[in-house]
C-alpha cells in the first residue's frame, strides 16, 4: 500500500476544497470543468462553461471540440456536424473530430463519406478502436446499399394473419433489399432501410461482443413494441400497438416468419 | 470484471484534462446504477455510452473491447432513436436483439445510452425492467 504524507493529504484536502469554491476563469480551466460535467451527463452546464471558454479562446481545438460532443449529446446534428468542421479547420487530421463526423454520415446513411473520414483518422493513428470498429463495420456492408425494390402491398402473400393488429409489417433482405411492406411505397422505403441499419448495426455490435448472429429483436418507443426475426438472408420485422409482452410479440412475428418464409 | 471509467471528454492525443478530478457524485451514481444492473441474473455486464460514443463508465468481463462496444453500441442507440422519430413511433425507450450466444440490452436516456450483455437465455423481463428502473434514473 501506498503512503501519502500528512502534508501532501493536507494540500490535496485543501485544492479539493479551493476547486469547489473556486469558479474557472482560463479557458482550459473552463474546458476541464466543462468536461468534467459532461462525464456527468451535466450537459447544459458544460456548454454554459465550453461556450464561455470559446469567447476567450475561439480558435481553441479543444474547446471546439467540446461545442461538437455537447451539441451530439443534445442531439443537434447540424450544429455537431459544423462544430466538428471547425476543429478540423484547426487541425484536418484531428481523430476525434473526424470520428465525429464519420458517425454522422453513418446516421445520414452516406456511407462512403464515413468510410472516407475514418480512413483518414487511421491513416495517422492506427490504434484508435472506436473507429477501427466503425470502419469494420461499414465495409462489412455492401460497398453500396442495394436497390430497394418498389413497395407494393400484392407482394405480401394475402393470407397473412396476425393476432394482434401489426402494422409496419416488412421483409428485406440483408443487403437491404426490400422483398415486401404492408406500406405505401414511400414509407416501405423508409422501413427498409431502418431495419437494415438496425440488423446490421445490432449484428456487429453482438459480433464485437462474441455473442454471435442475431436472431430475434424486439424495440421499445412506448406505445408501440417492433419485433424483428432473422436469418442470415432476411429479416422480417412488424410492429405492435401497446406494452406487448416480448415472447408474445416475438412469437407473434415467429409465426408469420413461419408461414412467409416457405413463401419468400 | 474489468472496471473502468474514463473522462469522455478526452481528446485521443490531448491527455487527459479531468484525470486528476476528484470522482463527481454523479459519476458515482452511474457507477453504482451499472453495478447493480450487473447483478441481474444472466447479464454479464454493461456499459453507460454518450451519444456521441464515448464511455462514461463500464463494467464487463474481462477483455472486452470496451471503446469498440462503445462505438458501435451508440450508433445503434442512434439510428433506433432516429428510426423511431422518423417512423412516428414514438420516442425510442429500449431495444433487445437476441444471438446465436447471448443477448445485448440497449437502453436511451438524454445522459446517453445503456448498453447490457446478457446471457442467450436471460429473462427478457426481468431485464426490461430492470433497465428501465435505471434509464429512469439517469
Amino acid at each position: 500500500m501506498r503512503s501519502v504524507s500528512f502534508a501532501t493529504l493536507l494540500e490535496r484536502t485543501w485544492s479539493g476544497i479551493t476547486g469547489m469554491v473556486r469558479k474557472p476563469s482560463t479557458p482550459a480551466a473552463l474546458f476541464r470543468q466543462a468536461d468534467r460535467y459532461r462525464n456527468e451527463g451535466r450537459y447544459d452546464e458544460a456548454a454554459r462553461l465550453v461556450a464561455q471558454g470559446l469567447r476567450q479562446a475561439p480558435d481553441s481545438r479543444v474547446g471546439r471540440l467540446l461545442s461538437a460532443y455537447l451539441y451530439v449529446a443534445a442531439r443537434r446534428t447540424d450544429r455537431a456536424k459544423i462544430a466538428f468542421h471547425r476543429v478540423l479547420d484547426l487541425d484536418p487530421y484531428h481523430p476525434r473530430a473526424l470520428l465525429g463526423l464519420a458517425r454522422i454520415c453513418i446516421e445520414e446513411r452516406d456511407l462512403e463519406g464515413s468510410k472516407v473520414l475514418l480512413d483518414r483518422a487511421l491513416q495517422y493513428y492506427a490504434d484508435f478502436p472506436e473507429a477501427q470498429a466503425l470502419r469494420e463495420m461499414v465495409v462489412s456492408w455492401s460497398s453500396a446499399p442495394a436497390p430497394v425494390a418498389e413497395a407494393s402491398p400484392s407482394t405480401l402473400p394475402g393470407e397473412l394473419k396476425t393476432a394482434a393488429p401489426a402494422r409496419d409489417l416488412v421483409m428485406t433482405r440483408t443487403d437491404g433489399t426490400l422483398v415486401f411492406a404492408r406500406a405505401d411505397a414511400e414509407r416501405g422505403n423508409q422501413l427498409a432501410q431502418h431495419l437494415t441499419q438496425v440488423y446490421r448495426m445490432a449484428s456487429a455490435t453482438l459480433s464485437r461482443a462474441g455473442l454471435g448472429a442475431l436472431r430475434r429483436g424486439a424495440i421499445d418507443s412506448g406505445s408501440h413494441m417492433t419485433f424483428l426475426v432473422s436469418d442470415a438472408n432476411l429479416i422480417l420485422s412488424a410492429t405492435l400497438d401497446g406494452n406487448v409482452e416480448v415472447g408474445a410479440g416475438l412469437a407473434q412475428v415467429g409465426r408469420l416468419w413461419t408461414e412467409i418464409g416457405v413463401k419468400a | 470484471m474489468a472496471d473502468q471509467e474514463r473522462s469522455v471528454g478526452q481528446d485521443a492525443r490531448s491527455g487527459g484534462p479531468a484525470a486528476a478530478a476528484p470522482r463527481p457524485s454523479r459519476a458515482r451514481v452511474f457507477k453504482e446504477i451499472l453495478a447493480s444492473l450487473s447483478k441481474v441474473a444472466s447479464i454479464r455486464g454493461g456499459l453507460l455510452v454518450t451519444p456521441d460514443g464515448l464511455v462514461i463508465t463500464a463494467h464487463l468481463p474481462p477483455r472486452s473491447q470496451v471503446e469498440a462496444l462503445a462505438a458501435l453500441g451508440a450508433t445503434l442507440g442512434r439510428e433506433l432513436e432516429l428510426g423511431s422519430a422518423r417512423l412516428e413511433r414514438g420516442a425510442f425507450r429500449m431495444a433487445l436483439f437476441a444471438a446465436d450466444n447471448g443477448t445485448l440490452f440497449v437502453g436511451g436516456s438524454r445522459v446517453g445510452f445503456l448498453i447490457l450483455l446478457g446471457e442467450r437465455n436471460a429473462d427478457m423481463a426481468s431485464v426490461r425492467m430492470a433497465l428501465g428502473r435505471a434509464l429512469d434514473h439517469l
